[in-house]
């Protein structure tokens, strides 16, 4: 009895080292459950506010950058817009049906507060949260392009899966064709993404552009990925992979907008077939 | 309670604030992202409790996963490097080392030091990496993102002594 209890005393660092080491495990397998584990990531409100506080100073000093893009966009928007009062004219359309079809959906703006590149699992934590009506599962996209899709929210902040993610996946199809495919990221670049299941028949050229096709609940079609600058086989060679240089710059990344009401109306189609199954039992 | 507490927890939070706001940023090459946070745990003495080590460095590691979005990937490695850390030591300590020999670039001379910071920082960033990648699918880059963030990370750790020696 005597040499046992000398046996704890003496190994009891080792008792020690074991417990910490399950709380780390556990807490690092049980990540994927999400809502519950909000307290333990940069959705945290203490976190969120010091990352705030440096994300206002970095985005003090990136402001010639962004004012040069806003330039380039608002040039665009210009050019838009004057091609489309052009077609309204000749088509003679009702304003109000042609302001419906181009802005279907309400977007949340929101500021990239955290954001890290280089793990193979990346998230950006951004500052808006459930109390601005953020839920899981919605869509976020930058000017310039798909950035990834919600993936955990706290009443303040949320934490946004990019494409950066080797866990995201996303349904993409090649503009102007009905060839789709789904969307991958290879760890290593922060601009590359890799798109797979096109069939062997597809015609695909270098230089396409790759867009979201609405299959999804998440993104309404048509938001641009990436061009592609490579055609490629599949490892089993029963299809072809594109391999697309991405629109949104990861590195620089700092305003991004979600898409908040693209999923309503289907999943309450949904919820009703579900309350009439309960009544029908 | 004493003073080596709050020195130890002054020196955590200087850390801290460091490899959240400048390491965290790092990406030599696309990779290398040293945890500098390591180093405190290699600084303790000979003599040490080792349970009071464990526990240091299972809180350092989890404050930095909250930070860094990395659930338990960090306390499991800063723990696990606190578990060795005494072993390790006991492989680099001069034959007429005191009982409570503190490791430090001017205790043991420039080359035992760097070795014994290269080892601890290879024995944190490979747990660090290897939870992080989790599949040997792209073993490859694991082992570039290992071998060159413990490298970054040793030559840190000897800059950061050569400052506290020459302040």
């Amino acid at each position: 009895m005597q040499n046992l209890f000398d046996f704890f005393i003496n190994y009891k660092h080792w008792f020690v080292f074991i417990m910490l080491e399950i709380v780390s495990l556990v807490s690092l397998f049980s990540y994927n459950g999400y809502q519950k584990s909000v307290y333990f990531t940069t959705a945290n409100s203490v976190v969120g506010t010091v990352y705030s506080a440096i994300s206002s100073v970095s985005s003090y000093i990136d402001l010639k950058d962004v004012n040069n893009q806003l330039e380039a966009d608002n040039e665009t928007l210009r050019q838009q817009v004057q091609v489309l009062q052009q077609q309204l004219l000749e088509a003679g359309l009702d304003s109000m049906e042609m302001m419906e079809a181009v802005q279907p959906y309400t977007i949340i703006n929101a500021l990239v507060v955290n954001n890290s590149l280089h793990r193979s699992n990346n998230l950006i934590t951004i500052n808006k949260g459930r109390a601005d009506g953020i839920a899981p599962e919605m869509g976020v996209v930058s000017s310039s392009g798909v950035v990834g899709i919600v993936y955990m929210v706290s009443d303040h902040y949320s934490i946004v899966m990019p494409l950066l993610n080797e866990h995201s996946k996303i349904s993409c199809r090649v503009k102007g064709s009905e060839y789709f495919g789904t969307l991958q990221w290879e760890r290593g670049k922060t601009d590359v993404a890799v798109a797979s299941g096109f069939p062997r028949h597809a015609k695909l050229k270098v230089g396409e552009v790759v867009e979201t096709n609405g299959f999804s609940d998440i993104f309404p079609e048509g938001i641009p990925i990436g061009y592609v600058f490579k055609v490629q086989n599949s490892p089993d060679g029963m299809s072809y992979q594109l391999r697309l240089q991405l629109y949104t710059d990861f590195k620089r990344l700092r305003n991004v907008s979600v898409i908040t009401d693209y999923t309503q109306p289907e999943r309450i189609t949904l919820e009703q077939k579900a309350d009439s199954l309960t009544l029908d039992d | 309670m004493n003073s080596t507490f709050f020195i130890r927890l002054l020196r955590l939070t200087i850390l801290l604030i460091l490899q959240i706001l400048v390491f965290n940023n790092i990406h030599l090459m696309g990779y290398a992202t040293p945890l500098l946070i390591g180093y405190m745990l290699l600084c303790f003495e000979r003599g040490s409790s080792r349970i009071g080590l464990l526990l240091w460095g299972f809180v350092i590691g989890i404050v930095f996963d909250v930070f860094s979005n990395t659930a338990g990937m960090a306390s499991a490695s800063c723990t696990l490097l606190a578990m060795m850390q005494p072993k390790l030591m006991q492989m680099f300590l001069p034959r007429d080392a005191d009982e409570d020999f503190k490791p430090s670039l001017s205790s043991m001379g420039f080359w035992k030091y760097l070795l014994y910071a290269f080892l601890g920082m290879l024995i944190l960033h490979a747990t660090f990496y290897s939870l992080d990648a989790f599949t040997i699918n792209d073993w490859q880059l694991t082992l570039i993102a290992i071998g060159s963030s413990a490298a970054l990370a040793t030559l840190l750790c000897i800059a950061t002594e050569l400052f506290v020696r020459f302040k």
